[in-house]
């Protein structure tokens, strides 16, 4: 390790990181497609013949050259959404063909060569417009794709007996998850297999895809994800690029590689969020909540997919961290002429926080009551757990007033309150605002997926082998999971390796996403592990001639209790065969959560808002590596900053993005944008699993953006903050303040 | 984001580059417009003159009074405020700053900024409010054009596809000028949503000179001169420069329409950055 923070930074740091571009492959051809420059049209005519002409240029192809290409699974049937354009554009950005070319360039070059005519439809790109359905992106088919509720109805003697009802329109705009590493895929065919290369979070769920649409058995096929550059998310599935690009790779018996460029990836990779919300909260005089109703109108993008059912989970989480006793979602997904949504780093939970936490703020101002009073009198006390939520989820564990408490002592917020009091009294001062944010984020995954492959083997040489069905974007494993089973089985970290994200090396396997790895695969582990130690005692106490229980485990060697003969893992390799423990592990979701606050700086003038103090207090239980947990944290703020202040897709009158400067027009946070960020942990371990840790990383992007849209709120005494939509830039916050 | 096929040539002469542009050539500097354009498939020149090895082109010089910035002077140049004399450095100096990232600046050169023509730029903006002249080469000979009567639009110049930007002059500033340059934008290093520099000099409590340039406030630079008018004659004082303010965001400034930025937010802008800009250049 020599100084470096985790195993993978020597690799990644020194510019030693393999990516999928990097892999060096004899005769690859580089696939270009040809996109749509209309949202939402008829194609007249995709020709491919001039650049098949083009030198360089291996082969051009549009729908109709490739008629038995399989669509995108899990559509639906009347909803079809095919690899290529065949008669429909519903995206801008939509593939009407593929150029393969010995390099990108000439692929490029060919790609520009490709006539295409399309008649152009009217646009929706709002859930609103969407829901009218005048225009519908599926001829004779309502552009609903989903409608559903979580929690009972709310009786209307609720409200009309309640102190205070607040009601609000919040938007929770499109976001783009933006990894450094856009999507890629390299398929290498050869005899009867095919390899796939992808950075990629689910390789099981790619391969058995894959093997689906190609028609062929999923052993033929291996893939393998080598190092790649964050995914947030946006690549779990399988996409129509994939399936064009693996479909040629095996028509031409040639490898074939697409790297997604960074223009393409802010038109057609998954986007994340989208919600349109109204919100109704009720309270008796004294702040307790009496009920809480979101209604949920998501836009979906423009096909039936996995990600139409995501909006619910927003309708789970509606509950959030308090003991209101009446709660009620109701969710509308509806598809509109946009790259679909999908999961983002938070995925459904930051959509359930942000109404419920600004309007937790509005509640505070119209009692008269300090926004973090209010909520102390509604979180659910500790001795509640498990809770089981109006909206169907049963928390495990949680302490949220010492979450809160940790939050306010480690801001000085009487301080900045007091600060806040000064600069109010100074009218040359820029106000300052405080904002609060409670959460409760859900992590391991949903039934279905709540389970993972994991083992442990013992090598003859004293070396130690993990395998486990996740797969790294950038979460460090690598350094994680061998300590966790080093520290189980008494050995040095250096003897663990860690073996995942290889087809052909696992027996199966999930993959990581909604914060399942360290909370799933790690508590596999541990178990594998203990397994293992288990088995080495069995065959050690035969080897001895003991029983079982006259042995003892520790320092990585089986012991007899009396005596001092010791047997050690490799030595006990030597004498009884291979020992290699292999396990489906299965454990139930789990709630972290934790409190955020921020402190934000108002120019009114102009409405920059320049965020002072972040304060996050994180609980995922047990914090496997607490620098890859801050690490973690720290990262998802950021993202979350993003989403408060700078991220959006705006959109032209023809529906297209309005993103032509790239990153310059969808601005990212960057390290000038980044403010002091102090973070706190508190440690409630999950009784779901005996390791106890839940999973970490998503919390920022759901805890900090309404900390901060309420201290924005707070700094200008705006009373009914409606006008504050995400993101605040500054002609929004100058508007509000207005 | 690839670009098409292009030749690339690499003059050794002025003269060289000159004949280059002549057979159609597209100048490659700094490189941080044209070769994203040329990445992104919106720019497609058959020919590229990579001016970096002609000599003397990288130079500052002082001549009477007048600073002549050569075609190759990168905007990290300016970064110290001595590079320049007097006021003019200073004001050069806060105004880099706001250019982009510190790679962009090792690059990028002040007359790329001129010969690109964003309305963005702060250099185009600087160069309407100070009387700069840009230095146009063709193998038809050599002319200097008014920085006013250059921009033509975004992106449009009255330089020819074959003339060279040789350079851009400047007329130094008064040793008792007041300078002061700020900008209004999302993020750190995205571009301006509007940017104002000022030049101020108060002679005797008086103010007798005052130069503004606005970027980002119309389709190309401008200078404000309704602004200017206001002030000439005034004592410093903050409702002078309120009303300064006011008249460069109501009859300078032409501001068009962006994500974030519409009209009425951007005129607002303009008057409040227009009079904070000439308080910090003479505190009142």
């Amino acid at each position: 390790m020599d100084g470096w923070l985790r195993r993978e930074d020597e690799r990644l740091l020194t510019g030693a990181g393999r990516f999928v571009a990097d892999l060096r492959v004899p005769a690859c051809l580089d696939a270009v497609f040809v996109r749509s420059e209309v949202a939402h049209g008829v194609l007249r005519e995709a020709d491919c013949s001039a650049a098949r002409e083009v030198p360089g240029v291996a082969g051009a192809w549009s729908a109709a050259d490739l008629p038995d290409l399989p669509p995108m699974p899990l559509g639906e049937p009347a909803r079809e959404w095919p690899a290529l354009v065949e008669d429909r554009v519903r995206y801008p950005g939509e593939a009407l063909a593929v150029v393969l070319g010995d390099d990108r360039y000439h692929a490029e070059d060919g790609a520009a060569r490709v006539r295409t005519r399309i008649d152009p439809l009217p646009a929706v790109v709002t859930a609103q417009e969407s829901a009218a359905d005048t225009v519908r992106l599926f001829d004779g088919l309502s552009n609903v794709a989903l409608r559903g509720e979580a929690g009972s109805p709310i009786d209307g003697e609720v409200w009309e007996r309640a102190a205070v009802v607040v009601e609000s329109d919040y938007r929770q705009q499109l976001l783009l998850p933006s990894p450094m590493e856009c999507r890629t895929i390299l398929c290498v065919p050869g005899g009867d297999r095919l390899t796939v290369w992808s950075g990629h979070q689910a390789p099981h769920r790619l391969r058995q895809d894959l093997a689906g649409l190609l028609d062929r058995p999923e052993e033929s096929i291996r893939v393998v994800v080598p190092d790649t550059g964050g995914a947030f998310g946006s690549k779990s599935a399988v996409f129509p690029e994939f399936i064009v690009v693996a479909w040629l790779a095996v028509l031409l018996g040639r490898p074939v590689r697409w790297v997604e460029d960074r223009r393409e990836s802010l038109l057609v990779a998954t986007r994340g969020r989208g919600q349109d919300q109204h919100v109704r909260l009720a309270a008796d005089a004294e702040g307790r909540l009496l009920a809480y109703e979101l209604t949920v109108e998501a836009d979906v993008g423009a096909y039936p997919h996995l990600g139409v059912a995501f909006p619910m989970q927003t309708a789970w989480m509606a509950t959030g961290p308090y003991t209101t006793p009446k709660v009620h979602a109701t969710v509308r997904s509806l598809l509109t002429n946009t790259m679909i949504t999908y999961p983002y780093r938070g995925a459904g939970r930051p959509e359930a926080t942000s109404p419920l936490e600004r309007t937790m703020d509005v509640l505070a101002r119209r009692l008269g009551l300090d926004p973090a009073e209010l909520r102390r009198r509604n979180l659910i006390p500790p001795e509640a757990f498990p809770y089981r939520t109006p909206t169907g989820r049963t928390y495990d564990s949680g302490d949220h007033h010492a979450a809160l408490d940790l939050a306010l002592r480690t801001l000085g917020y009487d301080g900045w309150r007091a600060e806040q009091a000064r600069r109010r009294a100074d009218p040359d001062a820029f106000p300052i605002g405080i904002g609060l944010s409670c959460y409760v984020e859900r992590s391991g995954g949903e039934r279905g997926s709540l389970h993972e492959y994991v083992g442990v083997e013992a090598g003859d040489d004293g070396t130690v082998t993990a395998r486990c069905g996740a797969a790294s974007s950038g979460q460090s494993h690598a350094t994680v999971f061998p300590a966790l089973v080093a520290e189980t089985l008494g050995v040095e970290p250096a003897r663990v390796r860690l073996v995942e994200g290889d087809t052909d090396e696992l027996p199966g396997g999930v993959g990581s996403f909604g914060s399942r790895s360290a909370q799933i695969d790690g508590a596999g582990l541990q178990h594998a592990a203990g397994l293992l130690i288990e088995e080495a005692r069995e065959r050690a106490a035969r080897l001895w001639d003991l029983p079982v229980e006259e042995t003892s485990w520790s320092d990585g060697a089986v012991h007899p209790v009396r005596g001092s003969a010791a047997m050690g893992l490799s030595e006990l390799v030597k004498r009884t065969g291979p020992l290699r423990i292999d396990e489906r592990y299965e454990a139930d979701m789990a709630f972290p959560f934790g409190a955020h606050a921020a402190v934000v700086e108002v120019d009114p003038e102009l409405g920059t808002v320049r965020v002072l103090q972040v304060v996050a207090v994180d609980d995922c239980g047990r914090a496997l590596d607490p620098d890859v947990v801050r690490g973690q944290a720290f990262g998802s703020i950021v993202q979350g900053l993003g989403q408060a202040l700078y991220e959006g897709v705006p959109f032209g009158d023809d529906g297209l993005p309005l993103l032509d400067g790239g990153l310059l027009d969808y601005l990212l946070p960057t390290y000038a944008e980044i403010p002091p960020i102090e973070l706190g942990e508190t440690h409630t371990p999950t009784p779901r699993t005996p390791l106890g840790a839940k999973g970490a990383g998503e919390t920022g992007c759901i805890g900090t953006p309404p900390a901060i849209v309420n201290a924005v709120a707070d700094a200008l005494r705006l009373a009914h903050p409606e006008r504050l939509q995400m993101p605040l830039t500054p002609d929004v916050v100058w508007r509000a303040a207005a | 984001m690839k670009p098409a096929a292009f030749d690339y040539l690499v003059p050794q002469t002025v003269a060289g580059a000159v004949d280059a542009l002549a057979a159609g050539a597209q100048v490659l500097a700094g490189g941080q417009s044209l070769l994203l354009e040329m990445h992104l498939q919106r720019a497609h020149p058959a020919l590229v003159a990579d001016i970096n090895r002609v000599p003397g082109l990288d130079t500052l010089t002082v001549v009477d009074g007048t600073l002549t910035v050569g075609a190759l002077v990168r905007h990290k140049t300016f970064e110290s405020p001595g590079a320049v004399p007097g006021p003019l450095g200073d004001l050069f100096a806060r105004a880099v700053g706001y250019i982009a990232h510190p790679p962009i600046r090792a690059r990028g050169t002040m007359t790329g900024n001129l010969a690109w023509a964003h309305p963005a730029s702060e250099w185009c903006a600087l160069a309407v409010a100070l009387d700069a002249v840009v230095e146009l080469r063709s193998t038809r000979g050599t002319r200097e054009i008014p920085a006013e009567d250059y921009f033509l639009g975004p992106f449009q110049t009255a330089r020819d596809p074959d003339e060279l930007l040789t350079a851009v002059r400047y007329p130094l500033l008064a040793p008792d000028t007041g300078v002061a340059f700020t900008e209004h934008r999302r993020t750190g290093f995205s571009f301006a949503q509007v940017a104002v520099g000022a030049a101020l000099t108060v002679r005797e409590g008086v103010i007798t000179g005052a130069r503004i340039g606005l970027a980002n406030c119309a389709d190309r630079p401008l200078r404000a001169h309704n602004a200017e008018r206001t002030l000439i004659g005034s004592e410093p004082s903050q409702p002078v420069f309120t009303a300064a303010g006011e008249a460069a965001a109501e009859r300078d400034a032409a501001p068009v329409p962006e994500p974030y930025a519409d009209v009425d937010y951007r005129r607002h802008v303009v008057a409040v950055l227009v009079a904070r800009t000439l308080r910090e250049a003479a505190p009142v």
